[in-house]
């Protein structure tokens, strides 16, 4: 049984992030939209205006918590007042499920608010697991890992990167959040087949699908989510959709953001998609 | 957690906190045979430094053009190398930068008015953010609960309100900032006779009446000054 009908998560249709740019306009829009993420870093110690906008979207939408600074692969314990905050942004919005990336944040105590990737090692999921675990338990809500883009195979990795995401996963039987537009970068940046690695992954866990754009440099594609999504990021979503059937997506928008009513086109790009694989 | 990942959170703390030109190789040298591309693992380098640059960009844009490029990379260096990151929210890591410029001012011939400046401009975000609830009723005249006062011997809000044109006049100032109750902007002001008024009889609870007979001023004008700043939203009436 897949980890979504385990937990009684239905799939939520499309949906974009609750950025600056849209505070006023997005708790407005008449556009459809089926749900709102947003990064929880930004609601737990900012009021006015986030909170206000995040309150008006609360009341027309599902909100999806999708954090930045969770640290679960980090070597040192789970921040407290990080993950407090967390569980009481959780239950505040009433959020079915959240969501944080596999990687490390925080090295001695300093946030380099960045994403950083682990080594696929065993080490690294017997260090994750448990902490996955205890985030899950802390938070009481299903618990999403997304599979974060990385620019260099890390050292110590004796895994593959589709079996690391596999182990963590299934030891600490947490859900997947998959980026598209990562796989599609990762497998570019590391020349593999994306459509092999999806095959390779535990697809009955994947609850949530980020589609996003990239920026191509002449020897590297940097994850932005600075563009629209390209035609194969799109036909590799319609690849996994066929596989996983309609899971709820996220349109991400994070760099050179442009108008709501572009945003809210992509969104809807990834609604017919999804349609046209619940029709099958 | 096993040595071999210890070890590798190690070298990787070196290398991401700390700033020495060889800080890359070094990286290397902790793990033989590794064969990434360092122009990929220097990307990493790169973007954690981005994002300190960035947010204090953006926090302190007036603070920033009160000095010269270089000068601005330099402190922007210095600053990130004393003080780490020990927010998760990403703008806080920025908090420490007035403190920061005070504390090194005097040693690098920064202009005078620059650390409170940048305490004004971390005060305008502080203020826009402050998750100090405001009440949407009131049964008395209130002070609005995100005012923050600052004492400083310039004339900064001016200087803010005409986007750091020119420079600063000197002169004792004291700024009033406080966050608009509908429209959730940061609003601010050179504190006056009449928004300390305001203030004054918001804080002990006196009536335009009681104020118009102890100082002799008429009681319209003293209505006047408050409903103005109540308009402003300095104070919060019922």
């Amino acid at each position: 049984m897949s980890y979504a009908r385990r937990h009684g998560l239905k799939p939520l249709g499309a949906g974009i992030g609750l950025r600056r740019e849209f505070y006023a306009r997005l708790p407005e829009t008449s556009r459809a939209l089926d749900w709102v993420e947003i990064i929880p870093e930004n609601f737990l110690t900012l009021g006015g205006r986030p909170r206000r906008a995040l309150d008006a979207c609360v009341e027309r939408w599902p909100v999806l918590p999708h954090g930045v600074a969770l640290n679960i692969g980090g070597p040192e314990p789970l921040a407290e007042d990080y993950l407090s905050g967390l569980k009481a942004l959780v239950e505040r919005v009433d959020a079915p499920f959240f969501s944080d990336h596999l990687c490390y944040s925080r090295l001695r105590g300093a946030y380099l608010h960045d994403l950083l990737p682990l080594p696929f090692s065993e080490e690294a999921v017997e260090h994750v697991v448990p902490r996955v675990r205890e985030v899950q338990e802390r938070v009481g809500r299903p618990f999403l890992l997304e599979n974060p883009s990385y620019y260099a195979l890390m050292p110590g990795g004796t895994l593959d990167e589709a079996a690391f995401l596999r182990h963590v996963a299934e030891e600490a039987d947490c859900g997947l959040l998959l980026d598209v537009n990562n796989v599609y970068v990762n497998a570019r940046n590391h020349g593999y087949d994306p459509r092999a690695f999806v095959d390779a992954l535990p697809l009955e866990r994947v609850v949530q699908i980020h589609l996003a754009g990239h920026e191509q440099q002449p020897d590297v594609i940097i994850d932005t989510h600075g563009a629209p999504v390209c035609d194969e990021v799109w036909s590799l979503y319609r690849y996994v959709l066929e596989r996983t059937g309609p899971v709820s997506t996220l349109l991400e928008w994070d760099q050179d953001i442009p108008s709501l009513e572009a945003v809210l086109d992509e969104a809807d790009r990834a609604r017919a998609v999804l349609a046209e694989v619940e029709s099958r | 957690m096993k040595p071999g990942l210890r070890g590798f959170f190690d070298s990787m703390e070196q290398y991401l906190t700390r700033q020495e030109p060889d800080a890359l190789e070094r990286l290397y040298t902790a793990h033989p045979g590794w064969d990434a591309p360092r122009s990929r693992v220097a990307l990493y380098g790169r973007m954690v430094r981005h994002h300190v640059t960035s947010t204090l960009e953006k926090l302190y844009p007036l603070t920033r053009a009160g000095v010269d490029a270089a000068r601005w990379a330099e402190l922007v260096r210095a600053y990130e190398a004393s003080s780490p990151s020990r927010s998760f929210e990403m703008n806080h890591l920025g908090e420490g930068f007035p403190g920061f410029l005070a504390d090194e001012a005097a040693r690098r011939g920064l202009p005078d008015f620059l650390p409170a400046l940048a305490r004004f401009e971390w005060t305008d975000f502080a203020v826009y953010t402050s998750l100090e609830p405001v009440p949407e009723r009131v049964e008395r005249l209130t002070v609005n609960p995100t005012l923050a006062v600052l004492e400083h011997p310039f004339q900064l809000c001016a200087y803010v309100r005409r986007q750091g044109r020119g420079q600063p006049e000197a002169g004792q100032e004291m700024a009033l900032l406080w966050r608009h109750p509908e429209r959730l902007v940061t609003m601010f002001l050179a504190a006056n006779d009449r928004s300390l008024l305001a203030v004054k009889m918001a804080l002990e609870g006196l009536t335009p009446s009681q104020v118009s007979a102890a100082t002799g001023v008429a009681e319209a004008d003293i209505r006047a000054a408050v409903e103005s700043c109540v308009a402003d939203g300095l104070v919060l009436s019922p």
